[in-house]
């Protein structure tokens, strides 16, 4: 079996995000262009909360390991 | 290629960032949903495992040849719009194209200026967030107030500023495919005198009217008559409707009925095309900071676009004049808040920001082509002769105006077809050949449907994967891949 690693747990999360902006668009009664602080709700998550969140992402769990320091001798 | 700065430059070119803030301004969703494509395809991609050994693939020769056509594609896409640019700008086209090839050219040539990537990314940011930061201090609205300003204009109209309304430009400078239908009557003046095609609505008939008019004399069209593009210089009315902009704000920012297909579409494209750009035959290990970086400079990327596209629909709606296209995101918005030299000298920041980001992403492509070389020295990438014929030919087709982000995406869905399959499930250890095969069938289908698309045609669910060949090509790459494991198996 597959070991589930940290790049794994966040390739899914930032799918999650992708999978967010299409539903949010596809609520019924045009949920989406609910103006909330000014900006539509679908402008906040497409294009405040989702990148942030991407950014948020990457740095917790897309960061590989580094090679391992080489042994001389 | 692992370096954060080339990873952005190779992904980030001017053709592909500037394509956010025109798809914005072209409708919100469909703007949101490519920016956010853009800024987490390359993420998901260099977050898939590695492969067991990514130097397999360079025993072929396929993903080079396959990744120079791609790179040539994006060198063309690129130098296409700097042709554009000058002719916006009103210099002669050619001007644009030789000033972006030839320094192009020199720096990837040239030894010492070939790790500038990082320099040229910085010179790029702070170039484009000068003019940014001086429009939103000009207009007194923060980022939110000026989206909820766009967001309730009851109609887009020229402003009394605008150089439509001023001194009037020629129509044939729109490069955009947008129908010019007027939606009240206007009154439009030919300062030089010339002929004015015009399409209009007699009753149900519509009949072509040509005029001929003497220089400064007017003619009116009234709503529903649509003008037909032509070199003559016409001045348009101030305040009145611009054609082809959104009916009002309000229909901008809302929902419309959802474009499955086109959005899948966009997904598909750059997700094969990142894996195939960023990723095929590389190992790239990010450290936390490095992730940091790379996210955080696709967000700021993300960021810039969507201030600019807001601002530049508040300040110069006349954006929208023909279609929204790329160079003309690279004027500085509102003709009246900014006097000379300032606006010039904004100008001046906005050119460089464009030359320095292309700069970047041509020794960044370099770069990552030479990654590829099947003799392992990078051979491709240090050869100035290759270089010289690539930026050539990629200068001489952009003599003709094409559209930078349809070719754009010509180059990331087919190297994304040849290589993206492979690179995101790569096949076992010793089946290097199956790659290839897969490769062949993604980009022969990815081919065929794009001539399909060049020659125009295809309704509803057809004209959807016309319009996104790799919607196809991608699968049909992994399918052969599956059937390769299977028979393996």
């Amino acid at each position: 079996m597959r070991r589930v690693t940290s790049r794994s747990t966040g390739v899914v999360a930032l799918w999650l995000l992708l999978a967010g902006f299409l539903l949010l668009g596809a609520l019924p009664n045009q949920t989406a262009s609910i103006r909330l602080g000014g900006l539509s709700l679908l402008w906040w998550y497409g294009g405040v909360l989702a990148p942030v969140m991407g950014v948020l992402v990457a740095i917790r769990w897309l960061a590989g390991p580094l090679p391992a320091p080489r042994r001389d001798g | 290629m692992t370096s954060v700065s080339r990873v952005l430059a190779v992904w980030l070119t001017p053709a592909a960032l500037l394509a956010v803030p025109a798809a914005l301004a072209t409708h919100a969703e469909g703007g949101l949903w490519l920016g956010l494509v853009l800024l987490l395809a390359p993420l998901i991609v260099l977050g898939l495992p590695a492969a067991a050994d990514p130097r397999n693939d360079r025993g072929s020769l396929f993903p080079v040849v396959t990744l120079l056509i791609a790179v040539g594609l994006l060198l063309w896409a690129n130098i296409a719009l700097a042709g554009d640019l000058a002719a916006w700008l009103g210099a002669r086209r050619w001007q644009g194209i030789v000033v972006a090839a030839v320094s192009g050219w020199v720096l990837t040539a040239w030894r010492p200026l070939r790790r500038t990537a990082p320099l040229l990314l910085a010179i790029a940011l702070v170039a484009a967030a000068a003019p940014l930061m001086q429009v939103g201090w000009a207009t007194g609205l923060g980022p939110i107030a000026a989206w909820e300003r766009v967001a309730a204009q009851p109609a887009f109209r020229f402003p009394a500023g605008s150089p439509w309304v001023t001194t009037g430009r020629a129509l044939a400078s729109v490069h955009g495919r947008a129908p010019l239908v007027f939606e009240e009557v206007h009154r439009l003046t030919a300062p030089a005198g010339g002929v004015v095609r015009a399409r209009t609505l007699d009753g149900t008939r519509l009949s072509e009217i040509e005029w001929t008019l003497a220089p400064g004399q007017s003619v009116t069209l009234r709503s529903g008559d649509e003008l037909v593009h032509g070199a003559l210089r016409l001045r348009f009315e101030a305040d009145k409707r611009v054609p082809g902009a959104p009916p009002s704000g309000a229909a901008w920012a809302e929902d419309r009925p959802r474009r499955w297909l086109e959005r899948l579409g966009v997904l598909v494209t750059l997700l094969l095309g990142a894996a195939a750009l960023l990723r095929a035959g590389l190992t790239v290990r990010l450290s936390r900071d490095g992730a940091g970086f790379l996210a955080g400079g696709l967000l700021l990327a993300f960021g810039w676009a969507q201030l600019w596209a807001v601002y530049a629909m508040l300040q110069s709606p006349d954006l929208f004049l023909g279609g929204v296209t790329l160079e003309r995101l690279l004027e500085v918005p509102g003709a009246a808040l900014f006097a000379e030299p300032w606006r010039r000298t904004l100008q001046v920041f906005l050119i460089a920001a464009g030359l320095a980001l292309f700069l970047a992403s041509s020794v960044a492509l370099r770069e990552r082509l030479g990654a590829l070389d099947p003799t392992g020295g990078g051979e491709i990438g240090r050869d100035p002769g290759l270089w010289a014929a690539l930026f050539g030919a990629a200068a001489l087709a952009s003599l003709w105006p094409v559209d930078p982000w349809t070719l754009t995406l010509l180059a990331l869905g087919g190297v994304g077809c040849a290589l993206g399959p492979a690179t995101m499930w790569p096949p076992p250890p010793g089946r290097a050949a199956l790659a290839t095969t897969a490769g062949v069938v993604g980009l022969l289908v990815f081919a065929t449907l794009a001539a399909a698309q060049l020659r125009g045609g295809g309704d509803a669910l057809l004209s959807g994967v016309i319009g996104y060949p790799a919607l196809a090509g991608g699968p049909a790459g992994a399918f052969v891949l599956w059937l390769g494991r299977r028979r393996a198996g």
